[in-house]
């Protein structure tokens, strides 16, 4: 029991006992006890109606009466209330600040509950989305956002995408959208503008097909001269090699401009339809015949048990597989083997190319696929290629949803696997095959 | 107005209903809206392969045109909705229809786009065409807000706005008219380049009819064939 308690229990009871004794002198004890025990409860009654009055007015100056345990009771309710308003105070304060962050960061924010509907949404949410913050509380966000890429985000649940959406507020702006779970089944969308990567990518892509374009025509006239010049007769007999040289280096840089073309074009098409069935066995045999009859080429074989049908652009695939297979032509010597496989399981199919080669350093596998990138071993450029096959390999790859992984032991040989998704293969071919699948 | 209004019931199954179909109907506008930038888009920059993706992919609105009709039919006989979810089913049903129509006019001027790649192309490169396409879908996207938002502010400004395409389309015949009397080997391509002009004003339409039903829905008023503009603008 506190002190002021006992105080007050204390101060009571010795009032009470006073009542009684000046009662019990008089000779009426009962009504002694009785007065006092009335002035007690008319005091301490108007003690409380004052608190009561003072705590719902909250003007503490009409507490008049406050002495004892009234007294101690009023300023420690004081003192709480008074903690409880800075707390507060400073909790808005501190929510003012996050939401100020949050609206001062360049992108979009918007919360969403487990429908899907808007809890909350920043600044640039506003400005990059055209939402608007009081009205669309409550509202799902793919009904004022309504590209079907968002849509299918949102019910595939798949965190670790991200998709591009044209802004729905500026012409010819695009946002990059990204959902991330957190809390209590709510997510997070992010939006951001990348209306200038979009354009600098864009740029790149033109640069690049304008610049060999323009590199075109000059080459044709040289190597047209460069070919009258070595049929001359009449030239003098120390000019024949520089001429073949010029010639040769002529050829190589047509074909750098050539497949330059190719990739820009693959860059910019979209993913590649499912109208044209290949018969991919076909188009393996066909590859290895029109490498096998060359010198110093290694023997190559075809495996292939499946009549599969890839639905995919032809010409496309077949230049996937005259890629690999000239690179494992390059790169094995005449005593090596070569491997052309086509499989099928129940996720999908695959092109392999193994072969018995020199193989590549494991750190440079993931470079493989960029551009004029070269597995480093001394001997560059003298082996005939452009360094651009693997690049074009990739890009036709991924416009058929389909991806390429590479092994290789160095020393041994390598393994470029080609994987498509079980969408684009039909088992059962729905026309009879025209170009024979005779395997090699 | 609250977009949950209309979620306002004892049965929780009426309540998911109707704002489902709300959502499908708002992700076929989602998808009609799609279509019509494509087809733009495949105009402006004479890409022959994206209209004809336009042109294929318009079965998707189809397919969702007779979805969310049938799915009405089963609301309106299952549940016997009144008031303003009566007005509600009624609105969507004109709405479907005409987000149909603006997806077969996107169709038309995917495969236009098409023709149009193939043949020489002038200097401004269609400019004319990209603007009308440009405001008439800022009139799609902006009914269609409207529609999700219930904003009557929002849907009589689209319906002002119809009346800048009306115009814009007036002047894109009289130049096409223009060249055709200056060079007559060119009637076939800029008669193609008024056809889709066409199909452009006609999707303007289409999208103020859409926001006439926003304002049938929230207000009960038939504003059809009326001085839209004065009428609300007295209230």
């Amino acid at each position: 029991m506190p002190g002021s308690s006992r105080k007050f229990v204390l101060g009571i009871a010795g009032i009470l006992l006073a009542g009684g004794l000046i009662g019990w002198v008089y000779d009426h004890a009962v009504w002694g006890l009785l007065v006092v025990a009335l002035i007690i409860l008319v005091w301490q009654t108007r003690q409380l109606l004052s608190f009561n009055r003072a705590v719902h007015t909250r003007d503490f100056a009409q507490f008049r009466y406050g002495e004892g345990i009234w007294q101690q009771m009023f300023s420690r309710y004081n003192y709480e209330h008074e903690r409880a308003l800075r707390a507060k105070q400073e909790y808005r304060r501190l929510l003012k600040e996050i939401r100020r962050s949050t609206d001062a960061m360049p992108d979009g924010a918007v919360i969403l509950d487990e429908d899907n509907q808007i809890v909350m949404c920043n600044k640039a949410a506003k400005h990059l989305g055209g939402l608007k913050r009081k009205k669309d509380r409550g509202q799902r966000v793919d009904n004022i956002l309504r590209d079907p890429k968002l849509t299918e985000l949102l019910r595939s649940n798949a965190f670790a995408r991200e998709i591009e959406i044209p802004s729905p507020v500026k012409d010819e702006a695009w946002l990059n959208c990204r959902v991330v779970p957190y809390g209590a089944n709510q997510k997070l969308l992010f939006l951001r503008d990348i209306t200038e990567r979009i354009r600098l990518t864009r740029m790149r892509r033109d640069f690049v097909a304008n610049a060999s374009h323009e590199l075109r025509s000059p080459l044709t006239v040289i190597g047209g001269y460069l070919e009258s010049l070595s049929e001359d007769p009449g030239l003098e007999k120390d000019w024949g090699q520089p001429i073949r040289r010029m010639q040769q280096q002529a050829r190589r840089m047509n074909s750098v401009v050539s497949e330059l073309l190719e990739l820009s074009r693959l860059e910019s098409a979209g993913p590649a339809s499912k109208d044209e069935a290949v018969d991919v066995r076909g188009l393996l045999s066909a590859a290895r015949k029109s490498c096998a009859g060359q010198e110093d080429v290694a023997e190559i074989e075809v495996v292939s048990e499946t009549n599969a049908q890839l639905l995919a652009a032809g010409n496309e695939i077949e230049s996937v597989i005259s890629n690999l297979l000239s690179n494992a032509v390059r790169h094995t010597p005449a005593d090596g083997h070569i491997t052309l496989a086509w499989s099928v399981d129940k996720k999908g199919a695959e092109i392999v190319v193994t072969d018995t080669g020199e193989g590549i350093p494991a750190e440079q596998i993931p470079r493989l696929t960029e551009r004029f990138f070269r597995v480093q071993r001394g001997r560059a450029r003298d082996d005939g290629g452009v360094g651009l096959g693997l690049a074009i390999v990739k890009h036709v790859l991924s416009r058929h949803d389909a991806e390429l992984s590479v092994t290789s032991d160095l020393g041994k040989g390598s393994e470029f696997h080609c994987r498509f998704p079980a969408e684009r293969i039909v088992l059962e071919p729905p026309v009879p095959i025209v170009s024979g699948g005779k395997c090699g | 107005m609250e977009a949950s209004n209309f979620t306002d019931h004892i049965s929780r199954r009426f309540n998911k209903d109707i704002e489902d179909l709300r959502n499908t109907v708002l992700s076929m506008g989602g998808l009609v809206e799609t279509q019509l930038s494509r087809a733009i888009a495949a105009i402006v920059s004479g890409d022959s392969e994206l209209g004809l993706k336009v042109a294929n992919d318009d079965y998707k609105v189809n397919n969702l045109e007779v979805e969310i009709d049938e799915e009405c039919s089963r609301i309106l006989a299952t549940r016997a909705p009144t008031a303003g979810d009566l007005r509600l089913i009624v609105a969507i049903i004109k709405t479907i229809t005409d987000l149909e129509r603006i997806g077969d006019e996107a169709e038309k001027i995917g495969f236009l786009a098409s023709k149009l790649a193939g043949m020489d192309r002038p200097a401004d490169s269609y400019r004319e065409l990209k603007n009308l396409g440009s405001h008439v879908s800022h009139m799609l996207r902006d009914a269609m807000n409207a529609f999700a938002r219930l904003d009557v502010a929002e849907a009589l400004e689209v319906v002002r706005e119809d009346e800048l395409v009306d115009e814009e389309y007036e002047a894109i015949t009289r130049q096409c008219i223009t060249f055709m009397m200056e060079d007559p080997r060119s009637i076939k391509r800029v008669m193609n380049v008024t056809w889709a002009a066409r199909s452009l004003e006609r999707i303007g339409d289409h999208a103020k009819n859409i926001c006439e039903y926003v304002i049938y829905m929230v207000e009960g008023r038939d504003v059809r064939h009326t001085d839209l503009t004065e009428n609300v603008v007295e209230e």
